[in-house]
């Protein structure tokens, strides 16, 4: 099962973020993102575990949702992957 | 007590509204710095706040800023929009709240609309004076002194057409008129948290259609490297912690409203306003009321406004006297030098406390 994050600017697009996809039957979990994600200090992102990113993705265009970037968990790492 | 100065604050707070900002005292820390459980818990708490605030006023939970106040919100858009010199068009129904902050930032001032309740007397002036150039434009709902629903759509609509960015002050009107910021398209809509929306003092809402500039600086728990304030909202305009129980208070209040309607309240209290500015005329008093009446009024009589109010305090009826820190509205209404008694009823109206302030008048 693959894990997702996607992050985000403030902890408000975050949550909206979170009902965007919740309201599409696509759950994430919001937390802070890790420090080495954030080199303009603190933010917050949510994790999708299993989840299709595509249609996570397409959710948030969809509600005009803006986010920074979106990550892969592979081999016990993030790597930042362009959609 | 009977209570009927909701123009003030809303009071005493629905036992919802109690219960939300007391469980937020015990459960909810600072939202959008930490990560841990009570840090996310009140994250949540404020984005539900902005999310009931959203749906009731046909925007989105990001262009929710919470305030301290209305004034606060006036201030912030004020500061965004206008500086020295800048032409600015207000009603002659202003509150200090709009006036005073203009006029601290060298902004010269044009008024349109002098006659009490009279819209064509408002519309005419106010288009003529958009026609003559102006920066922008403040406008209140509704005049928190004699309750005059000003014809804010057309307001907006003549705004609109003539390129004008505008704020609204929904000081008097949110939570008991529509309120409907996608369709009014100004550049800010500000309003109290702790009168018709019921939610505790020291909240307030300012809807944003523009990034604003900050009026205040400092934290915001994102983007903490940065010099500058995010340019995201809300976090841009909400330097600092914001005031999570008045938040909890605030949505739990907003949900009362919009399961309530704005619509009923309305017709419950502005049935009441009516009911007693008729009885009040027939016991010879002076009264202001008109055909755009909101949910307050306000009146004169033989003794000094200060001490009606204080005689019907003695008597546990609840009302404001003095000038109502709007002095233009009375200016216009030619009121300045009496004052007014001024009657603000809230979702609860009802017969009975008009009955109760009439016989204490002496009915």
């Amino acid at each position: 099962m693959k894990q997702y994050l996607i992050t985000f600017r403030s902890v408000t697009y975050a949550q909206r973020g979170e009902r965007s996809l919740g309201g599409r039957g696509i759950s994430g979990s919001l937390s802070r993102t890790p420090k080495w994600m954030e080199q303009q200090g603190c933010g917050y992102g949510l994790t999708l575990r299993g989840a299709n990113i595509y249609r996570a993705v397409d959710a948030l265009r969809q509600d005009g949702v803006s986010w920074r970037r979106v990550y892969v968990l592979e081999n016990g790492k993030y790597q930042e992957i362009a959609l | 007590m009977i209570y009927l100065d909701n123009g003030a604050t809303s009071f005493p707070k629905p036992p919802q509204v109690v219960r939300a900002a007391e469980e937020a005292m015990v459960r909810a820390a600072n939202p959008g710095r930490g990560g841990y459980k009570a840090a996310m818990a009140a994250a949540e708490i404020v984005f539900d706040c902005r999310e009931q605030a959203a749906a009731l006023f046909s925007c989105k939970p990001e262009q929710v800023v919470l305030t301290a106040n209305c004034t606060h919100g006036l201030n912030i858009a004020i500061g965004s929009l206008f500086g020295d010199g800048s032409r600015v068009l207000i009603s002659g129904f202003e509150h200090n709240a709009v006036t005073r902050p203009l006029y601290a930032r060298g902004c010269k001032v044009k008024i349109a609309g002098r006659r009490l309740f009279c819209w064509e007397e408002l519309l005419d002036s106010f288009r003529r004076e958009l026609r003559q150039g102006v920066d922008g434009a403040v406008f209140t709902h509704v005049s928190n002194v004699f309750g005059y629903i000003l014809p804010v759509n057309e307001m907006a609509a003549e705004c609109r057409a003539a390129g004008v960015p505008f704020v609204l002050d929904a000081a008097q009107s949110a939570g008991s008129l529509p309120v409907d910021f996608g369709a009014l398209g100004a550049e800010f809509i500000a309003m109290p948290g702790h009168k018709g929306l019921l939610g505790p003092q020291g909240t307030g809402l300012l809807l944003c259609g523009d990034p604003g500039k900050p009026l205040l600086f400092g934290g915001t728990g994102t983007l903490s490297r940065e010099k500058t304030m995010p340019e995201d909202l809300p976090e841009r305009l909400e330097a600092g912690t914001v005031n999570v129980p008045g938040a909890a208070g605030l949505a739990a209040g907003i949900r009362l409203v919009r399961g309530m309607t704005p619509e009923k309240i309305f017709a419950r209290g502005h049935g009441q306003t009516m009911a007693c500015g008729r009885a009040l005329e027939e016991m010879g008093y002076r009264v202001f009321t008109g055909p755009h009446q909101a949910m307050t009024l306000s009146f004169q009589g033989k003794a000094d406004c200060e001490e009606i109010a204080e005689a019907l305090g003695s008597r546990g009826i609840a009302v404001r006297a003095g000038l109502h820190c709007a002095p233009l509205a009375h200016e216009s209404a030619g009121t300045l030098e009496k004052g007014t008694v001024r009657i603000s009823f809230g979702h609860d109206a009802s017969p009975a406390q008009t009955n109760a302030l009439l016989r204490a008048l002496g009915a």
